[in-house]
């Protein structure tokens, strides 16, 4: 099992509001998925380790479906969780 | 905006610089006020260097750089994998989105509010953008990066802000080819070198001209500043000979001379080379196999160039000033970036073979190091007179003397061989008085109408 995260202040591997997130968010590799706010779902494409953006490609989006397939990129705020 | 001096009252520019006399008013190295609209006439304007195409091989790779007193990043895009050199600054608030002198990125992040731009400028992330901007309002297009227009000029990287500045090449005129040639590797190919990484950076406390207007070509003070490093006998060559601290030296038939383009603000050493072909290859380095490798590339540049008239290394002698701030040598290139008014930021950038073997690469950083740089003992004996020079003028008395640039005055000539420029003797401070003539064509001209071009209906550089 991938371990995300660094630092050891979450029980919770891949916690994405743990107080660690950053160091989670950062080490995020490219072809995880992650569920956005919006309901959305993406691929990372690539990360760029600033703990703050990702590229990402839409898997599927409810709120706007013409967006699948197409590149993008997420703020850390946007992604809810590991999909 | 800047409020721009004219010629014009006793303190005018054209009154601090008396070229008729070779006397530089010192003022105009110690006043902010003068150094303010340096800034804005010449470094806004000016093709200025920035860096070479192997400090950015890979897509994603970046450096800083510099252009006048403002830091640029230098970087070879994802996406069509070209060369871009942007300003340092984030279009939302100012804040630098690099940090790093060199490395690769996916994006320039800023770290204040988060705003993101892909390695092509492109601003393509903006924190809360559906939330704050409804997802519209801010037109990303409108947002990415401030870029510069470059020219890639066999693997030199050279930029300038001003999109009516006239070609490069132009811009270089007669020195252009010089420039070419001090890119090829030692074999004669374009684009044949690669440089050292990481760069030399350090910062000396004087004004940008004194190194940038009078280290290239100032003879004279070759003899008195380096006497002590010249014994040293730290070239390639040790004691041996022609050695002391020099590179190697060919025995070939040519004139070495002083030049300066008064038009064009270019100059430094020139030397005509007078039989077809390149010089016999002679032994110079101590490091075991570095003659080999370089008397083989010899040889085939030799081939290449039987017709020819073609230098040993780097075509016009190198050591050459390009206007305003930069010296060129085919084993060295050195920028010097105003930081300001008494502050300077000098680069050293190494140019060697690209791909050539370990050893004759380590012999050549060997040798590069400990001539330049802060530790390098030639330029350390350039810095006890650039360090001093600006506290020794800048006082309320000293400010009030000239400079003296009266060496050779008034006996140059010109040569159909190198149209445009002032030729003169070999211990004359011509280039010094061009650079001069040029500064102040900058320093007045309202825009690059009135400030070329210079030759009316001549073409040079392709002479």
């Amino acid at each position: 099992m991938v371990q995300y995260g660094s630092t050891g202040n979450t029980g919770n591997p891949g916690d994405l509001e743990a107080t660690d997130a950053a160091y989670t968010f950062r080490d995020l590799p490219e072809g995880a998925k992650v569920k956005l706010t919006n309901g959305a779902v993406a691929e990372i494409t690539g990360n760029p380790r600033d703990g703050a953006w990702l590229l990402i490609k839409y898997l599927e989006n409810p709120e706007d479906p013409s967006q699948v397939g197409e590149d993008d990129m997420v703020f850390f705020v946007d992604v809810e969780s590991l999909a | 905006m800047v409020y721009i001096n004219r010629s014009v009252g006793d303190r005018s520019l054209r009154a601090m610089v008396d070229l008729d006399k070779g006397i530089v008013d010192r003022e105009i190295y110690v006043s902010e006020e003068i150094y303010q609209q340096e800034m804005e006439q010449i470094f806004a304007r000016c093709w200025l260097f920035v860096g070479h195409e192997s400090q950015v091989p890979n897509p994603g790779d970046f450096i800083i750089s510099r252009m006048g007193e403002e830091e640029v990043i230098l970087t070879r895009d994802r996406k069509e994998k070209k060369l871009h050199v942007f300003l340092n600054t984030c279009m939302h608030r100012g804040e630098k989105v690099c940090r790093y002198d060199d490395g690769n990125t996916l994006v320039f992040t800023c770290p204040f509010h988060g705003w993101s731009y892909d390695t092509d400028g492109r601003l393509v992330g903006v924190a809360y953008y559906k939330d704050s901007y409804n997802g519209e309002q801010l037109d990303k297009s409108k947002w990415g990066l401030h870029e510069a227009t470059i020219c890639n000029y066999y693997g030199s990287i050279w930029a300038t802000w001003d999109k009516k500045a006239p070609s490069f090449e132009d811009y270089v005129g007669a020195y252009a080819p010089s420039i070419r040639h001090c890119m090829q590797g030692s074999d004669g190919e374009d684009n044949g070198m690669e440089v050292f990484n990481p760069i030399i950076k350090w910062r000396i406390p004087t004004n940008w001209k004194v190194p940038g207007f009078t280290s290239s070509t100032d003879p004279a003070h070759a003899a008195m500043t380096h006497r002590s490093v010249n014994a040293a006998a730290i070239g390639p060559q040790g004691d041996d000979g022609v050695g002391n601290r020099a590179p190697n030296r060919a025995p070939f038939p040519a004139e070495s001379w002083v030049v300066g383009d008064h038009r064009l603000g270019h100059g430094g050493g020139y030397t005509f080379y007078q039989q077809p072909g390149v010089p016999e290859y002679v032994d110079t380095w101590a490091e075991p196999g570095v003659d080999e490798y370089y008397r083989a590339r010899r040889d085939k540049k030799a081939e290449k160039y039987k017709d020819t008239i073609m230098a040993g290394r780097g075509h016009g002698g190198g050591h050459f000033c390009v206007w305003p701030n930069v010296v060129f040598d085919f084993w060295r290139i050195r920028p010097w970036h105003p930081n300001g008014v008494g502050v300077t930021e000098s680069f050293r950038i190494f140019p060697v073979d690209k791909g050539a073997p370990k050893e004759v690469k380590d012999a050549q950083r060997h040798y590069v190091m400990r001539y330049n740089g802060p530790v390098g003992m030639t330029e350390s004996d350039d810095m006890e007179n650039w360090n001093y020079v600006y506290p020794a003028s800048k006082g309320v008395i000293a400010r009030k003397l000239p400079y003296n640039f009266e060496s050779a005055i008034h006996r140059g000539w010109t040569d159909d061989r190198l149209p445009g420029f002032t030729i003169s003797q070999k211990k004359s401070e011509e280039a010094q008085r061009a650079r001069f003539s040029r500064w102040l064509d900058f320093m007045e001209a309202g825009s690059w109408d009135d400030l070329y071009p210079v030759y009316k209906g001549e073409n040079l550089h392709n002479k």
